[in-house]
Protein backbone atom coordinates (compact mmCIF):
# COMPACT_ATOMS: atom_id res chain seq x y z
CA UNK A 1 0.00 0.00 0.00
CA UNK A 2 1.44 3.31 -1.01
CA UNK A 3 1.67 6.43 1.11
CA UNK A 4 -1.56 8.28 1.93
CA UNK A 5 -1.71 12.03 1.42
CA UNK A 6 -4.37 14.65 1.87
CA UNK A 7 -5.36 17.81 -0.03
CA UNK A 8 -8.43 20.04 -0.15
CA UNK A 9 -11.03 20.20 -2.92
CA UNK A 10 -13.32 23.24 -2.58
CA UNK A 11 -12.29 23.42 1.07
CA UNK A 12 -13.08 19.78 1.88
CA UNK A 13 -10.24 17.39 2.79
CA UNK A 14 -9.66 14.52 0.31
CA UNK A 15 -7.46 11.53 1.17
CA UNK A 16 -5.70 9.63 -1.60
CA UNK A 17 -2.71 7.49 -2.44
CA UNK A 18 0.46 9.20 -3.56
CA UNK A 19 0.68 9.13 -7.36
CA UNK A 20 -3.04 9.38 -8.06
CA UNK A 21 -4.28 12.24 -10.23
CA UNK A 22 -6.38 14.99 -8.66
CA UNK A 23 -9.39 13.83 -10.72
CA UNK A 24 -8.98 10.18 -9.72
CA UNK A 25 -8.67 11.14 -6.04
CA UNK A 26 -11.75 13.38 -6.06
CA UNK A 27 -13.84 10.81 -7.97
CA UNK A 28 -12.69 8.07 -5.58
CA UNK A 29 -13.81 10.24 -2.65
CA UNK A 30 -17.36 10.08 -4.05
CA UNK A 31 -17.59 13.43 -5.87
CA UNK A 32 -18.04 13.12 -9.62
CA UNK A 33 -18.51 16.76 -10.68
CA UNK A 34 -15.21 18.66 -10.77
CA UNK A 35 -16.41 22.07 -11.95
CA UNK A 36 -19.30 24.04 -13.42
CA UNK A 37 -19.24 25.50 -16.92
CA UNK A 38 -18.77 29.25 -17.50
CA UNK A 39 -22.04 30.00 -19.29
CA UNK A 40 -24.59 27.32 -18.46
CA UNK A 41 -23.14 26.48 -15.01
CA UNK A 42 -23.53 22.83 -15.92
CA UNK A 43 -21.55 20.29 -13.87
CA UNK A 44 -18.64 18.58 -15.65
CA UNK A 45 -16.28 15.77 -14.76
CA UNK A 46 -13.56 13.69 -16.38
CA UNK A 47 -14.46 12.99 -20.02
CA UNK A 48 -11.41 11.83 -22.02
CA UNK A 49 -9.25 11.06 -18.99
CA UNK A 50 -5.99 11.61 -20.88
CA UNK A 51 -5.55 15.37 -21.15
CA UNK A 52 -7.19 15.96 -24.54
CA UNK A 53 -10.62 17.45 -23.76
CA UNK A 54 -9.90 19.95 -20.95
CA UNK A 55 -13.30 19.21 -19.38
CA UNK A 56 -11.80 18.38 -15.98
CA UNK A 57 -9.90 21.65 -15.54
CA UNK A 58 -9.61 23.00 -11.99
CA UNK A 59 -7.66 25.69 -10.16
CA UNK A 60 -4.53 24.20 -8.57
CA UNK A 61 -2.96 26.39 -5.87
CA UNK A 62 -4.33 29.47 -7.61
CA UNK A 63 -3.34 28.46 -11.15
CA UNK A 64 -6.43 28.12 -13.37
CA UNK A 65 -7.21 25.70 -16.23
CA UNK A 66 -5.12 22.80 -14.93
CA UNK A 67 -6.14 19.36 -16.21
CA UNK A 68 -6.98 17.40 -13.09
CA UNK A 69 -6.78 14.07 -14.95
CA UNK A 70 -3.07 14.65 -15.61
CA UNK A 71 -1.82 16.42 -12.49
CA UNK A 72 -0.72 14.24 -9.62
CA UNK A 73 -2.27 15.09 -6.27
CA UNK A 74 0.35 16.39 -3.82
CA UNK A 75 0.01 16.76 -0.06
CA UNK A 76 -1.67 20.02 1.03
CA UNK A 77 -2.61 21.13 -2.48
CA UNK A 78 -5.48 23.60 -2.57
CA UNK A 79 -7.85 22.66 -5.41
CA UNK A 80 -10.85 24.78 -6.35
CA UNK A 81 -13.46 24.21 -9.05
CA UNK A 82 -13.14 27.82 -10.17
CA UNK A 83 -11.20 30.91 -9.14
CA UNK B 1 20.80 11.84 -32.18
CA UNK B 2 17.23 10.75 -32.89
CA UNK B 3 14.38 12.32 -30.90
CA UNK B 4 11.39 10.04 -30.40
CA UNK B 5 8.19 11.70 -29.13
CA UNK B 6 5.75 9.34 -27.44
CA UNK B 7 6.50 6.28 -25.29
CA UNK B 8 3.54 4.10 -26.24
CA UNK B 9 3.97 0.91 -28.31
CA UNK B 10 5.16 2.74 -31.49
CA UNK B 11 7.59 5.09 -29.74
CA UNK B 12 9.06 2.35 -27.54
CA UNK B 13 9.56 0.06 -30.52
CA UNK B 14 11.16 2.92 -32.48
CA UNK B 15 13.56 3.82 -29.66
CA UNK B 16 14.52 0.19 -29.05
CA UNK B 17 15.09 -0.53 -32.76
CA UNK B 18 17.17 2.61 -33.28
CA UNK B 19 19.33 1.82 -30.26
CA UNK B 20 20.33 -1.60 -31.66
CA UNK B 21 23.26 -0.11 -33.59
CA UNK B 22 24.15 2.24 -30.76
CA UNK B 23 22.37 5.31 -32.16
CA UNK B 24 21.74 7.97 -29.53
CA UNK B 25 18.01 8.27 -28.81
CA UNK B 26 16.09 10.78 -26.68
CA UNK B 27 12.65 9.40 -25.84
CA UNK B 28 10.28 12.18 -24.72
CA UNK B 29 6.90 11.47 -23.16
CA UNK B 30 4.32 13.46 -21.21
CA UNK B 31 3.48 10.70 -18.74
CA UNK B 32 5.46 9.62 -15.68
CA UNK B 33 5.71 5.99 -16.81
CA UNK B 34 6.53 4.19 -20.06
CA UNK B 35 3.74 2.54 -22.03
CA UNK B 36 1.52 5.33 -23.36
CA UNK B 37 -2.25 4.96 -23.20
CA UNK B 38 -2.24 1.30 -24.28
CA UNK B 39 0.14 0.02 -21.61
CA UNK B 40 -0.96 2.45 -18.94
CA UNK B 41 -0.19 1.02 -15.53
CA UNK B 42 0.58 1.79 -11.88
CA UNK B 43 3.14 -0.89 -11.00
CA UNK B 44 2.73 -3.63 -13.61
CA UNK B 45 1.04 -3.81 -17.00
CA UNK B 46 -1.96 -6.15 -17.04
CA UNK B 47 -4.17 -7.50 -19.82
CA UNK B 48 -3.76 -9.46 -23.02
CA UNK B 49 -0.10 -10.28 -23.80
CA UNK B 50 1.20 -7.70 -21.33
CA UNK B 51 4.54 -9.55 -21.23
CA UNK B 52 5.38 -7.77 -24.50
CA UNK B 53 5.32 -4.48 -22.60
CA UNK B 54 7.61 -5.75 -19.82
CA UNK B 55 10.17 -6.93 -22.39
CA UNK B 56 10.15 -3.64 -24.26
CA UNK B 57 10.30 -1.56 -21.05
CA UNK B 58 13.32 -3.58 -19.88
CA UNK B 59 15.13 -3.16 -23.22
CA UNK B 60 14.46 0.59 -23.36
CA UNK B 61 15.50 1.13 -19.74
CA UNK B 62 18.70 -0.89 -20.05
CA UNK B 63 19.86 0.52 -23.42
CA UNK B 64 22.82 2.81 -22.72
CA UNK B 65 22.13 4.96 -25.79
CA UNK B 66 18.50 5.79 -24.88
CA UNK B 67 17.81 8.83 -22.69
CA UNK B 68 14.24 8.77 -21.36
CA UNK B 69 12.73 12.19 -20.61
CA UNK B 70 9.43 11.70 -18.76
CA UNK B 71 6.69 14.16 -17.73
CA UNK B 72 7.68 16.45 -20.59
CA UNK B 73 4.92 17.99 -22.70
CA UNK B 74 6.07 19.05 -26.16
CA UNK B 75 4.33 22.32 -27.04
CA UNK B 76 6.09 23.23 -30.28
CA UNK B 77 8.68 22.08 -32.79
CA UNK B 78 10.78 24.42 -34.92
CA UNK B 79 12.89 23.67 -37.99
CA UNK B 80 16.07 25.55 -38.64
CA UNK B 81 17.62 24.18 -41.82
CA UNK B 82 18.77 20.65 -41.03
CA UNK B 83 18.09 21.06 -37.33
CA UNK B 84 14.85 20.23 -35.58
CA UNK B 85 14.26 21.88 -32.20
CA UNK B 86 11.69 20.28 -29.88
CA UNK B 87 10.39 22.65 -27.18
CA UNK B 88 8.86 21.09 -24.11
CA UNK B 89 7.53 21.93 -20.67
CA UNK B 90 8.81 19.90 -17.75
CA UNK B 91 8.27 20.58 -14.07
CA UNK B 92 7.01 24.10 -14.68
CA UNK B 93 9.84 25.29 -16.90
CA UNK B 94 10.56 25.29 -20.59
CA UNK B 95 13.44 23.39 -22.18
CA UNK B 96 14.41 22.29 -25.65
CA UNK B 97 16.31 19.56 -27.43
CA UNK B 98 17.88 19.79 -30.88
CA UNK B 99 18.50 16.98 -33.32
CA UNK B 100 18.60 16.20 -37.02
CA UNK B 101 16.14 13.33 -36.89
CA UNK B 102 12.69 13.04 -35.38
CA UNK B 103 10.28 10.13 -34.94
CA UNK B 104 6.71 11.05 -33.99
CA UNK B 105 4.64 8.42 -32.20
CA UNK B 106 1.91 10.59 -30.71
CA UNK B 107 -0.89 8.02 -30.67
CA UNK B 108 -4.60 8.61 -30.60
CA UNK B 109 -7.53 9.37 -28.32
CA UNK B 110 -11.13 8.15 -28.24
CA UNK B 111 -13.48 9.55 -30.83
CA UNK B 112 -16.74 10.81 -29.32
CA UNK B 113 -20.17 11.50 -30.79
CA UNK B 114 -22.72 13.81 -29.17
CA UNK B 115 -25.98 12.52 -27.69
CA UNK B 116 -28.27 14.16 -25.12
CA UNK B 117 -26.40 14.09 -21.79
CA UNK B 118 -22.95 13.17 -23.13
CA UNK B 119 -21.61 16.23 -21.29
CA UNK B 120 -22.97 15.23 -17.89
CA UNK B 121 -20.66 13.91 -15.16
CA UNK B 122 -20.65 10.12 -15.40
CA UNK B 123 -20.58 10.12 -19.20
CA UNK B 124 -17.04 9.54 -20.37
CA UNK B 125 -14.97 7.79 -23.01
CA UNK B 126 -13.97 4.13 -22.55
CA UNK B 127 -10.39 5.44 -22.52
CA UNK B 128 -11.19 7.65 -19.53
CA UNK B 129 -12.70 4.75 -17.56
CA UNK B 130 -9.63 2.71 -18.50
CA UNK B 131 -7.18 5.46 -17.55
CA UNK B 132 -8.81 6.02 -14.14
CA UNK B 133 -8.65 2.31 -13.42
CA UNK B 134 -5.28 1.28 -14.84
CA UNK B 135 -3.43 4.50 -14.13
CA UNK B 136 -4.91 5.39 -10.75
CA UNK B 137 -6.69 2.32 -9.40
CA UNK B 138 -10.04 4.13 -9.29
CA UNK B 139 -13.39 2.84 -10.55
CA UNK B 140 -15.34 5.66 -12.21
CA UNK B 141 -18.55 4.15 -10.80
CA UNK B 142 -19.94 0.96 -9.27
CA UNK B 143 -22.24 0.21 -12.21
CA UNK B 144 -21.13 0.86 -15.78
CA UNK B 145 -22.46 0.66 -19.32
CA UNK B 146 -19.78 0.28 -22.02
CA UNK B 147 -20.95 1.19 -25.51
CA UNK B 148 -20.00 2.50 -28.94
CA UNK B 149 -18.16 0.50 -31.53
CA UNK B 150 -14.93 -1.42 -32.00
CA UNK B 151 -12.84 -4.07 -30.28
CA UNK B 152 -11.52 -1.64 -27.63
CA UNK B 153 -14.86 -1.97 -25.81
CA UNK B 154 -13.88 -5.55 -24.84
CA UNK B 155 -10.75 -4.83 -22.73
CA UNK B 156 -12.52 -1.86 -21.12
CA UNK B 157 -15.64 -3.82 -20.15
CA UNK B 158 -13.72 -6.85 -18.93
CA UNK B 159 -11.12 -4.70 -17.12
CA UNK B 160 -13.84 -2.84 -15.22
CA UNK B 161 -15.55 -6.14 -14.32
CA UNK B 162 -12.26 -7.64 -13.10
CA UNK B 163 -11.77 -4.58 -10.86
CA UNK B 164 -15.17 -5.14 -9.25
CA UNK B 165 -17.53 -2.90 -11.23
CA UNK B 166 -20.92 -4.20 -12.27
CA UNK B 167 -20.89 -4.04 -16.08
CA UNK B 168 -24.62 -3.65 -16.61
CA UNK B 169 -24.37 -3.69 -20.38
CA UNK B 170 -21.93 -3.93 -23.28
CA UNK B 171 -23.49 -2.47 -26.42
CA UNK B 172 -21.82 -2.68 -29.82
CA UNK B 173 -23.58 -0.58 -32.46
CA UNK B 174 -22.63 -2.88 -35.34
CA UNK B 175 -23.37 -6.51 -36.11
CA UNK B 176 -20.39 -8.90 -35.71
CA UNK B 177 -21.41 -10.29 -39.11
CA UNK B 178 -19.62 -7.31 -40.69
CA UNK B 179 -16.39 -9.27 -40.21
CA UNK B 180 -17.58 -11.53 -43.05
CA UNK B 181 -16.78 -8.58 -45.34
CA UNK B 182 -13.06 -9.16 -44.66
CA UNK B 183 -12.25 -12.89 -44.77
CA UNK B 184 -8.68 -12.22 -45.99
CA UNK B 185 -7.90 -10.15 -42.90
CA UNK B 186 -8.91 -13.00 -40.61
CA UNK B 187 -6.92 -15.56 -42.61
CA UNK B 188 -3.81 -13.39 -42.46
CA UNK B 189 -4.20 -12.82 -38.70
CA UNK B 190 -5.26 -16.11 -37.15
CA UNK B 191 -3.58 -15.06 -33.89
CA UNK B 192 -6.46 -12.58 -33.44
CA UNK B 193 -8.76 -15.53 -32.71
CA UNK B 194 -6.72 -16.27 -29.60
CA UNK B 195 -7.32 -12.70 -28.44
CA UNK B 196 -11.05 -13.02 -29.11
CA UNK B 197 -11.19 -16.29 -27.16
CA UNK B 198 -9.31 -14.61 -24.28
CA UNK B 199 -11.96 -11.85 -24.04
CA UNK B 200 -14.87 -14.24 -24.65
CA UNK B 201 -13.68 -16.20 -21.61
CA UNK B 202 -13.64 -13.09 -19.44
CA UNK B 203 -17.06 -11.98 -20.72
CA UNK B 204 -18.51 -15.35 -19.72
CA UNK B 205 -16.71 -15.36 -16.37
CA UNK B 206 -18.12 -11.98 -15.36
CA UNK B 207 -21.54 -12.68 -16.89
CA UNK B 208 -21.44 -9.66 -19.20
CA UNK B 209 -24.11 -9.88 -21.89
CA UNK B 210 -22.88 -8.23 -25.10
CA UNK B 211 -25.69 -6.87 -27.27
CA UNK B 212 -25.36 -5.71 -30.87
CA UNK B 213 -27.10 -3.00 -32.89
CA UNK B 214 -27.71 -0.78 -29.85
CA UNK B 215 -26.40 2.61 -28.74
CA UNK B 216 -26.57 4.88 -25.71
CA UNK B 217 -29.05 7.48 -26.97
CA UNK B 218 -29.47 9.46 -23.74
CA UNK B 219 -27.91 9.89 -20.31
CA UNK B 220 -29.69 11.99 -17.73
CA UNK B 221 -28.64 12.15 -14.07
CA UNK B 222 -27.88 8.47 -13.76
CA UNK B 223 -30.59 7.25 -16.16
CA UNK B 224 -29.30 5.74 -19.38
CA UNK B 225 -31.43 5.04 -22.45
CA UNK B 226 -30.33 2.28 -24.81
CA UNK B 227 -31.90 2.34 -28.28
CA UNK B 228 -31.66 -0.06 -31.22
CA UNK B 229 -30.18 1.37 -34.41
CA UNK B 230 -30.26 0.28 -38.03
CA UNK B 231 -27.06 -0.28 -40.01
CA UNK B 232 -26.85 3.49 -40.74
CA UNK B 233 -27.09 4.32 -37.00
CA UNK B 234 -30.60 5.80 -37.27
CA UNK B 235 -32.46 5.25 -33.99
CA UNK B 236 -35.44 2.87 -33.86
CA UNK B 237 -37.12 4.92 -31.15
CA UNK B 238 -39.79 2.35 -30.38
CA UNK B 239 -37.08 -0.05 -29.28
CA UNK B 240 -35.59 1.72 -26.28
CA UNK B 241 -35.03 0.83 -22.64
CA UNK B 242 -34.07 3.07 -19.73
CA UNK B 243 -32.36 2.06 -16.49
CA UNK B 244 -30.08 3.41 -13.77
CA UNK B 245 -26.30 3.35 -14.02
CA UNK B 246 -23.40 5.35 -12.52
CA UNK B 247 -21.23 5.62 -15.60
CA UNK B 248 -21.66 5.35 -19.35
CA UNK B 249 -18.36 4.81 -21.20
CA UNK B 250 -19.03 5.45 -24.89
CA UNK B 251 -16.42 5.46 -27.67
CA UNK B 252 -16.48 5.44 -31.46
CA UNK B 253 -13.02 4.32 -32.41
CA UNK B 254 -10.07 6.70 -32.27
CA UNK B 255 -8.84 10.04 -33.53
CA UNK B 256 -5.08 10.26 -34.11
CA UNK B 257 -3.21 13.07 -32.40
CA UNK B 258 -1.87 14.99 -35.41
CA UNK B 259 -0.80 18.17 -33.68
CA UNK B 260 2.99 17.81 -33.66
CA UNK B 261 3.32 16.42 -37.19
CA UNK B 262 1.06 19.23 -38.38
CA UNK B 263 3.35 21.80 -36.75
CA UNK B 264 6.37 20.28 -38.53
CA UNK B 265 4.49 20.46 -41.83
CA UNK B 266 4.12 16.73 -42.50
CA UNK B 267 1.61 16.14 -45.26
CA UNK B 268 -1.73 14.66 -44.22
CA UNK B 269 -4.29 12.62 -46.10
CA UNK B 270 -7.81 11.41 -45.41
CA UNK B 271 -8.18 7.70 -44.67
CA UNK B 272 -11.03 5.57 -46.09
CA UNK B 273 -13.07 6.15 -42.94
CA UNK B 274 -12.74 9.95 -43.05
CA UNK B 275 -10.01 10.11 -40.41
CA UNK B 276 -7.18 12.55 -41.13
CA UNK B 277 -3.81 10.77 -40.91
CA UNK B 278 -0.23 11.36 -42.05
CA UNK B 279 1.09 10.26 -45.40
CA UNK B 280 4.21 8.11 -44.94
CA UNK B 281 6.31 5.95 -47.26
CA UNK B 282 7.28 2.29 -46.79
CA UNK B 283 9.96 3.29 -44.25
CA UNK B 284 7.43 5.37 -42.24
CA UNK B 285 9.15 8.55 -43.51
CA UNK B 286 6.80 11.55 -43.71
CA UNK B 287 6.76 14.23 -46.41
CA UNK B 288 9.29 16.18 -44.28
CA UNK B 289 12.96 15.30 -44.51
CA UNK B 290 14.22 13.27 -41.54
CA UNK B 291 10.80 13.13 -39.84
CA UNK B 292 9.37 9.63 -39.44
CA UNK B 293 5.87 8.90 -38.10
CA UNK B 294 4.71 5.60 -36.60
CA UNK B 295 1.61 4.25 -34.94
CA UNK B 296 -1.96 5.55 -34.88
CA UNK B 297 -1.11 8.91 -36.49
CA UNK B 298 -0.49 7.09 -39.79
CA UNK B 299 -3.81 5.22 -39.61
CA UNK B 300 -5.66 3.63 -36.70
CA UNK B 301 -4.59 0.01 -36.46
CA UNK B 302 -3.96 -0.93 -32.83
CA UNK B 303 -0.87 -1.85 -30.83
CA UNK B 304 0.30 -4.77 -33.00
CA UNK B 305 0.59 -2.53 -36.06
CA UNK B 306 2.06 0.34 -34.03
CA UNK B 307 4.87 -1.87 -32.71
CA UNK B 308 5.85 -2.91 -36.26
CA UNK B 309 5.62 0.63 -37.64
CA UNK B 310 7.70 1.90 -34.74
CA UNK B 311 10.35 -0.76 -35.32
CA UNK B 312 10.54 0.09 -39.03
CA UNK B 313 10.75 3.84 -38.30
CA UNK B 314 13.50 3.26 -35.73
CA UNK B 315 15.52 1.07 -38.09
CA UNK B 316 15.12 3.51 -40.96
CA UNK B 317 16.07 6.56 -38.87
CA UNK B 318 19.22 4.79 -37.64
CA UNK B 319 20.13 3.58 -41.17
CA UNK B 320 19.70 -0.12 -40.38
CA UNK B 321 18.37 -2.75 -42.73
CA UNK B 322 14.64 -3.42 -42.70
CA UNK B 323 13.94 -7.09 -43.45
CA UNK B 324 11.24 -8.16 -45.88
CA UNK B 325 9.88 -10.35 -43.08
CA UNK B 326 9.23 -7.22 -40.99
CA UNK B 327 7.60 -5.44 -43.92
CA UNK B 328 5.30 -8.43 -44.53
CA UNK B 329 4.34 -8.54 -40.84
CA UNK B 330 3.32 -4.87 -41.10
CA UNK B 331 1.36 -5.61 -44.29
CA UNK B 332 -0.64 -8.33 -42.50
CA UNK B 333 -1.53 -5.95 -39.68
CA UNK B 334 -2.45 -3.23 -42.18
CA UNK B 335 -4.90 -5.63 -43.82
CA UNK B 336 -6.37 -6.24 -40.36
CA UNK B 337 -6.55 -2.50 -39.70
CA UNK B 338 -8.46 -2.04 -42.97
CA UNK B 339 -10.87 -4.76 -41.87
CA UNK B 340 -11.40 -2.94 -38.57
CA UNK B 341 -12.41 0.17 -40.50
CA UNK B 342 -14.78 -1.91 -42.63
CA UNK B 343 -16.28 -3.72 -39.62
CA UNK B 344 -16.71 -0.72 -37.29
CA UNK B 345 -17.45 2.38 -39.41
CA UNK B 346 -19.13 5.39 -37.82
CA UNK B 347 -22.28 5.87 -39.87
CA UNK B 348 -23.96 9.23 -40.58
CA UNK B 349 -27.10 8.35 -38.64
CA UNK B 350 -25.41 9.61 -35.44
CA UNK B 351 -26.24 13.15 -36.56
CA UNK B 352 -29.87 12.51 -35.64
CA UNK B 353 -29.11 11.55 -32.02
CA UNK B 354 -28.55 15.09 -30.70
CA UNK B 355 -31.46 17.40 -29.88
CA UNK B 356 -31.49 21.18 -30.39
CA UNK B 357 -30.35 21.72 -26.80
CA UNK B 358 -27.59 19.06 -26.94
CA UNK B 359 -24.09 20.44 -26.48
CA UNK B 360 -21.88 19.84 -29.52
CA UNK B 361 -18.80 21.87 -28.54
CA UNK B 362 -18.17 21.03 -24.89
CA UNK B 363 -15.58 23.77 -24.26
CA UNK B 364 -17.58 26.71 -25.60
CA UNK B 365 -20.97 25.19 -24.75
CA UNK B 366 -22.36 25.44 -28.28
CA UNK B 367 -25.58 23.55 -28.86
CA UNK B 368 -26.83 21.82 -32.00
CA UNK B 369 -29.54 24.51 -32.22
CA UNK B 370 -26.91 27.27 -32.40
CA UNK B 371 -25.02 25.46 -35.16
CA UNK B 372 -28.27 24.91 -37.09
CA UNK B 373 -29.05 28.61 -36.69
CA UNK B 374 -25.62 29.62 -38.01
CA UNK B 375 -26.39 27.67 -41.16
CA UNK B 376 -30.09 28.48 -41.59
CA UNK B 377 -30.18 32.11 -40.40
CA UNK B 378 -26.63 33.37 -40.81
CA UNK B 379 -25.80 31.53 -44.01
CA UNK B 380 -22.76 29.52 -42.90
CA UNK B 381 -21.92 27.13 -45.72
CA UNK B 382 -18.96 25.32 -44.19
CA UNK B 383 -17.75 24.36 -40.73
CA UNK B 384 -15.15 27.17 -40.66
CA UNK B 385 -17.84 29.82 -41.03
CA UNK B 386 -20.14 28.04 -38.57
CA UNK B 387 -17.22 27.96 -36.13
CA UNK B 388 -16.63 31.71 -36.48
CA UNK B 389 -20.32 32.43 -35.85
CA UNK B 390 -20.75 30.06 -32.90
CA UNK B 391 -17.21 29.55 -31.44
CA UNK B 392 -17.66 25.77 -31.80
CA UNK B 393 -14.16 24.26 -31.74
CA UNK B 394 -12.48 27.41 -30.41
CA UNK B 395 -12.18 26.43 -26.76
CA UNK B 396 -9.38 24.97 -24.66
CA UNK B 397 -9.28 21.62 -26.44
CA UNK B 398 -8.81 23.43 -29.78
CA UNK B 399 -11.53 21.38 -31.44
CA UNK B 400 -9.93 18.01 -30.73
CA UNK B 401 -13.25 16.62 -29.49
CA UNK B 402 -15.81 18.40 -31.69
CA UNK B 403 -14.26 19.72 -34.91
CA UNK B 404 -14.85 16.58 -36.95
CA UNK B 405 -18.40 16.32 -35.61
CA UNK B 406 -19.10 20.00 -36.38
CA UNK B 407 -17.80 19.57 -39.95
CA UNK B 408 -20.03 16.56 -40.46
CA UNK B 409 -23.09 18.22 -38.88
CA UNK B 410 -22.68 21.33 -41.07
CA UNK B 411 -22.17 19.14 -44.15
CA UNK B 412 -25.39 17.32 -43.29
CA UNK B 413 -27.29 20.61 -42.89
CA UNK B 414 -25.96 22.05 -46.15
CA UNK B 415 -26.50 18.73 -47.94
CA UNK B 416 -22.91 18.29 -49.05
CA UNK B 417 -20.02 16.15 -47.89
CA UNK B 418 -16.96 17.25 -45.94
CA UNK B 419 -14.05 17.85 -48.31
CA UNK B 420 -10.61 16.39 -47.63
CA UNK B 421 -9.21 19.94 -47.45
CA UNK B 422 -11.72 20.77 -44.71
CA UNK B 423 -10.90 17.60 -42.76
CA UNK B 424 -7.18 18.32 -42.94
CA UNK B 425 -7.54 22.03 -42.10
CA UNK B 426 -9.60 21.27 -39.00
CA UNK B 427 -6.89 18.88 -37.74
CA UNK B 428 -4.09 21.45 -37.66
CA UNK B 429 -3.25 23.46 -34.55
CA UNK B 430 -0.36 25.93 -34.25
CA UNK B 431 0.41 25.18 -30.60
CA UNK B 432 0.28 21.70 -29.11
CA UNK B 433 -0.33 22.47 -25.44
CA UNK B 434 -1.29 25.64 -23.55
CA UNK B 435 1.74 27.59 -22.36
CA UNK B 436 1.86 30.73 -20.22
CA UNK B 437 3.40 33.76 -21.91
CA UNK B 438 5.54 34.33 -18.83
CA UNK B 439 7.12 30.88 -19.17
CA UNK B 440 7.87 31.56 -22.81
CA UNK B 441 9.73 34.69 -21.79
CA UNK B 442 11.65 33.05 -18.93
CA UNK B 443 12.48 29.78 -20.66
CA UNK B 444 16.05 28.87 -21.47
CA UNK B 445 16.86 28.42 -25.09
Amino acid sequence: MSKQISFTFNGVAVQCEEGQSIAAAVINSGTLALRKTRFGEEPRSVFCGIGICFDCVVVVDGVANQRSCLIEAKADMDIESSS
Amino acid sequence: MIIVIGAGPAGLAAAEAASRNGSEVALIDSASRLGGQYWRHRSTVTGYRSNRADLLFAKVKSAASITYISEATVWSIERDGELIRVNYLQGGSESSLTSEKLILATGAYDRSLPFPGWDQPGSMTPGAAQALLKGHGVLAGQSVVVAGTGPFLLPVATGLAQAGAKVVGLYEAHSPMRWLLSPQALLLNVSKFAELIYYAGLIRQYRIAPRFGRVVSRFDKGQVTITSVNSSFALKRKRAQTFEVDVVAVGWGFSPDLTLGGIVGCRERVDVDGTTIFKVDGDQLSSQKNVWIAGEATGIGGADLSLLEGEIAGLSASSQKISSHLRFARFRKQVFADALKRSYPVKDGWRSWAEKSTTICRCEEVSLGEIEESVAELGAEDSRTAKLFTRAGMGLCQGRICSRNVSEIVAGLTKCSVTDEERIASSNRPIAAPIALGLLGDGKK
